[in-house]
């Protein structure tokens, strides 16, 4: 803080292996802004070996674009705030462990999901399993940490001591150098605290206690085991990256591990805008999926599954003839395979036309997977008993996640897929892989800046939310989609627009196809919907919807190609429907 | 065309090879040491992945808290397959019901709540030779040493299997040709052999069966791949296939002319020996496959 009181600029890195990211923020008059962004490749490994060089030049370049003066004395300017978040060396690897599968193990992972962890394996007495094997995977990975839960407090101990026992047995070394103690984090049943800490206290773990994520059946609690991994992220893992520690004695809050800063801004959004949220981050290695549903956030994490490193692994999970139906021309399998594989063995800094199509078709196969896997940690608590009615029967009421496209309002993506390509492209992806109902917003973190925002969102919430809204997420376009199929050719919508000023126009959308109207970003505007009798936009089937709408840079996009969409065996669908987005409609009959 | 790559290859360079075993053991080699390619450098034993869970408690029919009284052994004890660890006599010695170790092993841990013990297979046998012909300049004590050796280095892009040695043949006679069934003859058994663009599945089936020890070739259709190996890679981490050849690619996957230059760097060293290795670790270490050529 200056002596004026001023906490601006900030200066905000986030790091992660490959580049470093820096973004200066500034007041302006009464506004923030930010005032320049700039990247440098990240330092960490050799012949550098040493992170602050990173940031030193992504900062020099910064002032160089702002004429801010963001570094002297050979460290960040004092003139200014600095804060940091990292996600180098693949992020931060984390092995849960529980009793129970879909209980302590399933809030454990929850935990360090929510963490910003890259999960790499659970392990439970559910686990299918012997505990040979289970030793032997532990051992065989070397995370950068291990949570380990089980029991409710005051709950049977022999179990989680088991597991104690399994875990000191597997002797497990930390990824950053065997002659270190693992950090261990025990987030279980209170009463079996002490003798799980004499099991593993005496072998080459450096254990902690917290309180229990699963106190009790019915109810979960996460915060205590979130701050101990913050902690042991700073005290144990990142100071064993070269530079760490003096960007550590630099930072005017503490490091945070990148995907938990943008865990933060994104449920700050959601409880800003008081609407559920569902955030797809799509990286070369990694898809993440983040969700705040009626409050409750969640974040699941795909490792493995992305657009260069991870390409052949969504091939592997998906089956390439899953990706092969998205790409919008005639190509031969070889053809797909080939180009996958090289997209992950070259990780070509330029794609040609046809690699574009596999990756946005793979993009799409990517989500769906990774979405697939978030409806499972996106659950109410297992194990709870709850009492059901008659009506709760019939009306389905106990689905087993939170989830619900109907009842999403915000659909963002993040990732080069969503930057790097037409906005028309990115859109069709999101369309496709997460197929919206009723009506949705649809972003992309079009400048990557979330990390950044979630970082400052600590010292300075207003600043933080002014610039997420005014320049971080770019409205891509809002969705009306109905569930429910219908026959090609049908009237399936009838739609009357009111724009603020008065102006009325009316559309009908047929069955199949996809239609985009004129509607600035930003610019609001009244709808009343009418969906065929038998679909769905959320108010019932046959209802009228009406509601406020907001524009986007395709402005209001009508998708009638039905839910769960059909994917066509003809590619010239896909084309129509890829064009039709950038095609804006004028009223129709 | 990628971002990530080094210089494709280095001519009569100094290569120095770290050999070493993934356990504290025995190195067998010291500083100033000739080696060859089979010499091994370093042994040692690694921990047994097979542990089992013995529940005694039930095999004695007692309560868990009472197995401690009735244990014949304890943690760290040697137990052989079959023998008697735990014994438990009732109605004055006329009732006995034992408990016997599955396995030679030794007794990892003992569990007092859960009456059960974990036992742990015999240690495994691990060695690791030099794989390249040269001279030890560095021992790493425990773990093994360094090996310098002189030669011409070629870096591929992508492999499957790990470390061989061999003859080195050039079985075609453009670098776009394909390696193709028919070229691979009976005298190819045991040599390392450099194709052209491609590989067919049906040339990499006969390699295999006539035990090529490997194949190098500018690519490889990615689905012959999968066919061969019998699944999908779905990581670029490989090294550890039982293909019984390593496969590696200079280009890619598809159909990609050896490089021009170090095709005709291959087709100089026919008749040499050459060390090979098709591991690859594409994210992590940035590992590899690569083809070694003393000099």
């Amino acid at each position: 803080m200056d002596p004026k009181g001023r906490n601006e600029p900030y200066l905000i890195v986030d790091i992660d292996d490959s580049l470093t990211k820096a973004v200066l923020i500034d007041r302006i008059g009464g506004d923030y802004k930010i005032m320049g962004i700039s990247e440098a490749p990240t330092t960490v490994d050799p012949p550098t070996l040493d992170v602050t060089v990173g940031v030193e030049k992504a900062a020099n370049d910064l002032s160089q674009k702002t004429g801010k003066h963001t570094w002297e004395d050979k460290r960040p300017s004092r003139a200014q705030r600095l804060l940091c978040s990292s996600n180098t060396g693949g992020g931060l690897y984390m092995m849960v462990a529980g009793v129970t599968g879909m209980i302590s193990a399933e809030s454990a992972q929850r935990a360090a999901l929510g963490a910003g962890a890259l999960l790499i394996d659970v392990f439970s007495f559910s686990d299918p399993r012997p505990d040979f094997e289970m030793i032997e995977t532990m051992r065989s990975m070397n995370p950068d940490m291990f949570l380990l839960a089980g029991g409710i407090d005051g709950g049977a101990v022999n179990q989680v001591l088991e597991m104690a026992h399994l875990i000191a047995a597997a002797d497990v070394k930390p990824r950053f150098g065997a002659q270190f103690q693992l950090p261990t984090i025990f987030a279980g049943n209170i009463e079996a605290r002490k003798r799980v800490l004499d099991i593993l206290s005496g072998k080459k773990y450096a254990v902690q206690a917290v309180d229990n994520v699963r106190p009790a059946i019915e109810r979960e609690n996460l915060g205590p085991a979130k701050e101990a991994i913050y902690d042991s992220f700073r005290q144990h893992v990142i100071i064993h990256s070269p530079g760490y520690e003096r960007l550590a004695s630099w930072v005017d809050e503490p490091l945070v591990p990148s995907q938990a800063a943008i865990g933060n801004i994104l449920y700050s959004y959601s409880m800003e805008r008081k609407a559920n949220l569902l955030a797809v981050d799509v990286g070369g290695t990694t898809t993440d999926i983040y969700s705040v549903y009626n409050g409750v956030f969640n974040r699941s994490l795909n490792a493995d599954i992305g657009l260069t490193y991870g390409i052949s692994n969504i091939m592997k999970m998906a089956g390439v003839e899953k990706i092969m139906r998205w790409i919008p021309k005639e190509m031969g399998e070889r053809e797909v395979r080939n180009i996958i594989g090289n997209m992950m063995v070259l990780q070509p800094a330029s794609l040609t036309p046809d690699e574009v199509l596999v990756q946005q078709a793979a993009a799409r196969e990517a989500i769906r997977l990774a979405v697939e896997n978030h409806k499972w940690i996106a659950s109410r608590l297992k194990g709870v008993k709850t009492v059901r009615t008659i009506a709760d029967i019939f009306g389905q009421t106990l689905e087993p996640t939170y989830l619900d496209l109907m009842k999403t309002r915000v659909i963002i993506g993040r990732g080069k897929i969503f930057t790097q390509n037409q906005i028309s492209e990115a859109a069709i992806v999101l369309l496709d892989a997460l197929q919206p109902e009723g009506v949705t917003e649809m972003m992309a973190d079009k400048l990557d800046v979330m990390p950044h925002l979630g970082m400052l969102l600590k010292t300075n919430p207003d600043a933080a939310k002014q610039i997420l809204l005014r320049e971080g997420l770019s409205r891509l376009a809002t969705c009306v989609a109905f569930r429910g199929r219908s026959t090609i050719g049908q009237v399936t919508m009838k739609v009357r627009m009111i724009r603020s000023d008065g102006a009325t126009s009316e559309y009908e959308v047929r069955f199949g196809e996809l239609k985009t109207i004129a509607l600035g970003g930003g610019e609001k505007a009244t709808l009343e919907v009418t969906p065929r009798r038998g679909l769905d936009l959320g108010m019932g089937r046959g209802r009228t919807l009406e509601t406020e709408v907001i524009g986007g840079e395709l402005g209001l996009i009508l998708d009638a190609r039905g839910r769960p969409l059909n994917v066509p065996a003809r590619k010239d669908i896909l084309v129509m429907w890829k064009n039709s987005l950038t095609m804006k409609q004028q009223s129709s009959p | 065309m990628s971002g990530i790559e080094k210089n494709r290859f280095e001519r009569d360079t100094w290569i120095r090879k770290t050999r070493r075993i993934s356990t504290q053991g025995q190195v067998l080699v010291k500083t100033g040491d000739l080696v060859k390619p089979e010499t091994v450098v370093a042994k040692g034993t690694v921990v047994n992945p097979d542990v089992r869970k013995v529940i005694i408690y039930g095999q004695l029919d007692i309560d868990p808290d009472e197995v401690e009284r009735y244990m014949l052994k304890e943690e760290g004890d040697e137990v052989k397959k079959d023998e008697v660890i735990a014994i438990h006599r009732s109605f004055f010695g006329r009732s006995t019901r034992v408990c016997r170790s599955p396995v030679d092993g030794s007794i990892m841990s003992f569990s007092k709540s859960s009456g059960s013990v974990l036992i742990r297979g015999m240690p495994i046998a691990v060695e690791v030779k030099a794989h390249v012909p040269g001279k030890v300049v560095e021992t790493i004590p425990g773990e093994g040493a360094v090996v310098e050796c002189k030669g011409t280095l070629i870096r591929g892009r992508f492999g499957v299997g790990g470390e061989r040695v061999g003859e080195l043949v050039i079985a075609v006679a453009r670098r776009d040709e394909s390696l193709t069934e028919e070229l691979i003859t009976n005298e190819l058994k045991g040599k390392i052999i450099v194709g052209g663009s491609t590989v067919t599945i049906d040339a990499l089936r006969r390699a295999a069966s006539l035990g090529v020890n490997g194949i190098v070739v500018g690519g490889i259709d990615q689905k012959d791949l999968t066919d061969f190996l019998g699944y999908e890679i779905g990581l670029g981490v490989t090294g550890k296939e039982e293909t019984g050849l390593t496969v590696i690619t200079t280009e890619g996957f598809g159909a990609h002319s050896i490089e021009e230059e170090t095709f005709h760097l291959l087709k100089s060293y026919e008749g040499k020996q050459a060390s090979i290795d098709g591991s690859t670790q594409i994210r992590t270490r940035m590992l590899r496959p690569e083809v070694i050529i003393p000099s």
